[in-house]
C-alpha cells in the first residue's frame, strides 16, 4: 500500500485487535473517506481517518488564475453549496479592493437569496442521503425533487444548475431574468407543504429516533475544542452563527432565528438543520418581497473591476477598451491580506486571501468547515457501535470536495 | 486558462502583509516560532478558545520565507445564547518561519483540531511541527516528492516538466499522418511485430 500508511499494524499497535477498513468506496462515507476502525466485537475502540482521495489542488490552481477566473475553481470546493463559496470569495476580494460599501443594494439582496437557496438545496442533499443511511429510502426522492426546483431557479439566474458562477466580485452577473420571481413564487408555494411531509416522515419517526437520539454526543467544550462550526456547533448549545456575529452582505436587514439545541447528539444536529431550512425559507420570502420593490444596477459601476455591459461595446470606445483589458489581463487588487467568513451550510466558511498587487491571487487559503467537522469524528466515534458511525458521519455532513480541495 | 500571449502581471509586493490596507477583520500580531507556543497558551487563557484555522503562505523573496497564520476566535466554552456569543473577537497570529529552519512547535497539545491543519501545512509546504503525534502527509500520497503549495513548485508537477506539451498545435510540430500520441505508424507496427515475435 503506497498511498496510505494506515495499515492494520499502525492502527493496532500490539497487533491483537481486529482492524476494519471502511471506505474509501463505502456508500455511507458520503464521498471518498477511508476509516480504519479498531474494533472489539461491534464496538469501536479507535478510529483513524484517511482523507485526500479527492485532492485536486484547487488552492494551487487559483494562484495561476485571474481574480475573476479563480472564482470558478472556488465554487467547486463545496459543490453542494457553490453560491456560499462564491459569496465568501467575492466579499474577501471586495474587502481588499476597498469597494465593500459600493456594492448595489439589489445585488446584495440577490446574493442573500442565492446563498439561502443554496443552503436549502445543500440541506436537501444531506437529508436525502442521511435518510438513505438509515434505511429511509423514500425521503431521498422528496428532498431531491425540492432540490431540483431550487437548481432550476439557480439555472434561470446564473445559467448553470450546479455551479452557476452567478455571484461575482462587484455584484452579480446580470439582473434576474423575466419571470424569475414567478418561479420563485411557485417554489415558495410548494416549500411549506414539502417540509411538512419531511417532518411527518422523519421527525417523529420512532425508528429514526432510535438510531439518532444519544448517538455521537458532543459537549459544548468538545465542540469548541474540535473547532466545530455551523449546525454541529449549534446543536451542542453554542449559538454562533456568522450571519449574526459578523453580518455581511446585508443580513442585518432580515429577520431570522438561529436554531439552537442543547443535547449535542445526532438527533439535535438533525433538528437544527431542519429548522435552519425553515429559517432560510423565511429569509427567501423576505428577499422576494424586497426584490419586487427594488430596481437598479446589480453590478458595481467601476469599469476597472467589472467589465461594462456587452451592449455598450459597439457604442463606446472606452467600454471596448475596458472590456478588452478585463478579459485579457483581469483586474488588479491592492497588496494585503484579509480573512473573510460566511455562514455556509456546514459552518464557518472562511477565506484567507493574500494579494501581492497583481492580477492573480497570491494565495487563497480556505477554512473548510467540513474538514474540521469531520475531524471531530476521531473524537466522538470511539465507544460507539459501527452502525452508529454511519449516523455520525451523516450528522456531521462532510462534503469531500471541500475536505480535500 | 489565462491567455498565454499576455505576460503574467504579478504585483511584486514582497511582503503583502506589511503593506496591508486598513481592513478591520482581526487583531493582528507577528511572532517568532520560538515564542509562538507560549503566546498561544497566553491567548487561550485570555479566552481565545477556538483555533479557527491554521494556514501557510510562501513568500520566496522574503526573509523569513514562510508565514504560518493562526486564526483564533474568542468563543465561550459552554452553552451560550446568541447574545452571549455576540461578535466574538478574532485574533490573527502571523508566524514567520525561515527557510533554514522549518520547524515550529505544535498546537495539538492545546487544540485537538490543530492536528489535520498542521499535517496539511507539513504536506503542502514542508514545514514540520515539533511534538505533533502523527506527522505525515494528509492530502498527497505518502511517497510524493516536493511540497505543492510552495511557489517554486511547478503547477503541473515536477514529473510533467520533462515532457512539455506544445502550447499550440502548429503545423510545424504536427506531422501529417502522426497520431496524436506522437507515435508513428511504423513504430507501432514494429512494436506489434516485436510482441508477436516474442510469442
Amino acid at each position: 500500500m503506497s498511498f496510505t500508511a494506515l495499515t492494520p499494524e499502525v492502527v493496532s499497535k500490539d497487533g491483537t485487535a481486529m482492524v476494519l477498513s471502511m471506505g474509501p468506496q463505502h456508500p455511507s462515507t458520503h464521498g471518498v473517506l477511508q476509516i480504519m476502525l479498531e474494533i472489539e466485537g461491534e464496538n469501536i475502540v479507535k478510529s483513524e481517518l484517511e482523507i485526500g482521495y479527492l485532492h485536486t489542488g484547487i488552492e494551487k490552481n487559483c494562484e495561476n488564475q485571474f481574480w475573476s477566473t479563480a472564482q470558478t475553481n472556488v465554487e467547486r470546493m463545496d459543490y453542494l453549496a457553490p453560491s456560499s463559496n462564491a459569496l465568501c470569495y467575492a466579499l474577501a476580494v471586495e474587502q481588499l479592493l476597498g469597494i465593500t460599501a459600493d456594492i448595489p443594494e439589489r445585488a446584495q439582496q440577490i446574493r442573500v437569496l442565492n446563498s439561502e437557496l443554496t443552503r436549502i438545496a445543500s440541506h436537501c442533499v444531506w437529508l436525502g442521503t442521511g435518510g438513505i443511511d438509515l434505511g429511509a429510502l423514500s425521503v431521498f426522492f422528496y428532498t431531491f425533487d425540492l432540490r431540483e426546483n431550487i437548481l432550476d431557479i439557480q439555472e434561470a439566474a446564473g445559467g448553470a444548475r450546479m455551479h452557476p458562477n452567478y455571484i461575482r466580485v462587484g455584484g452579480v452577473n446580470g439582473d434576474l431574468p423575466d419571470g424569475y420571481l414567478d418561479r420563485l413564487d411557485a417554489l415558495i408555494e410548494k416549500f411549506p407543504g414539502r417540509m411538512c411531509d419531511l417532518r411527518t416522515l422523519l421527525q417523529a419517526n420512532p425508528i429514526l429516533q432510535d438510531r439518532m437520539v444519544d448517538v455521537g454526543i458532543i459537549s459544548p467544550e468538545e465542540a469548541v475544542q474540535w473547532n466545530l462550526t455551523g449546525p454541529a456547533l449549534r446543536a451542542s448549545g453554542v449559538a454562533y452563527d456568522v450571519r449574526r456575529a459578523y453580518p455581511y452582505t446585508g443580513y442585518e436587514n432580515f429577520e431570522f432565528d438561529v436554531p439552537v439545541r442543547e443535547e449535542g447528539d445526532s438527533y439535535a444536529r438533525f433538528l437544527v438543520r431542519l429548522d435552519e431550512m425553515d429559517e432560510s425559507f423565511r429569509i427567501v420570502k423576505q428577499v422576494r418581497d424586497k426584490l419586487k420593490n427594488t430596481r437598479g444596477p446589480v453590478m458595481i459601476d467601476n469599469a476597472k473591476i467589472a467589465a461594462p455591459p456587452k451592449e455598450t461595446i459597439a457604442l463606446s470606445m472606452e467600454a471596448l477598451i475596458h472590456h478588452f483589458k478585463i478579459m485579457t489581463e483581469g483586474f488588479r487588487v491592492p497588496p494585503g491580506d484579509v480573512y473573510q467568513a460566511v455562514e455556509g451550510p456546514r459552518g464557518e466558511l472562511g477565506f484567507y486571501i493574500v494579494s501581492d498587487g497583481g492580477n492573480r491571487p497570491y494565495r487563497i487559503r480556505t477554512r473548510p468547515p467540513s474538514m474540521y467537522n469531520l475531524q471531530a469524528l476521531r473524537g466522538i466515534a470511539p465507544g460507539n457501535l459501527i452502525a452508529d458511525l454511519v449516523v455520525m458521519i451523516g450528522s456531521l455532513d462532510p462534503v469531500f470536495g471541500e475536505v480535500d480541495r | 486558462m489565462p491567455s498565454t500571449q499576455s505576460p503574467p502581471l504579478l504585483g511584486g509586493a514582497i511582503d503583502p502583509t506589511a503593506v496591508r490596507p486598513a481592513i478591520n477583520d482581526a487583531t493582528i500580531e507577528r511572532i517568532d516560532p520560538a515564542r509562538l507556543h507560549a503566546r498561544l497558551i497566553e491567548l487561550k487563557n485570555e479566552g481565545f478558545t477556538m483555533l479557527l484555522d491554521i494556514g501557510g503562505v510562501d513568500y520566496p523573496q522574503r526573509k523569513p520565507r514562510f508565514d504560518v497564520v493562526y486564526h483564533l476566535l474568542k468563543m465561550p466554552i459552554r452553552k451560550a445564547s446568541l447574545k452571549e456569543v455576540g461578535t466574538p473577537q478574532r485574533y490573527r497570529l502571523l508566524c514567520g518561519v525561515p527557510e533554514e529552519r522549518t520547524i515550529l512547535p505544535t498546537a495539538t497539545d492545546l487544540w485537538r483540531s490543530a492536528d489535520w491543519a498542521e499535517r496539511e501545512i507539513y504536506d503542502l509546504f514542508g514545514l514540520t511541527f515539533e511534538g505533533h503525534p502523527d506527522m505525515r502527509r494528509i492530502q498527497m500520497p505518502n511517497d510524493w516528492e516536493g511540497y505543492p503549495l510552495r511557489k517554486d513548485y511547478p503547477l503541473r508537477g515536477p514529473a510533467r516538466e520533462k515532457s512539455p506539451r506544445p502550447a499550440f498545435a502548429l503545423k510545424s510540430n504536427v506531422n501529417a499522418g502522426t497520431p496524436p500520441s506522437g507515435r508513428t505508424l511504423e513504430a507501432l507496427q514494429a512494436q506489434i511485430a516485436k510482441v508477436l515475435e516474442q510469442k
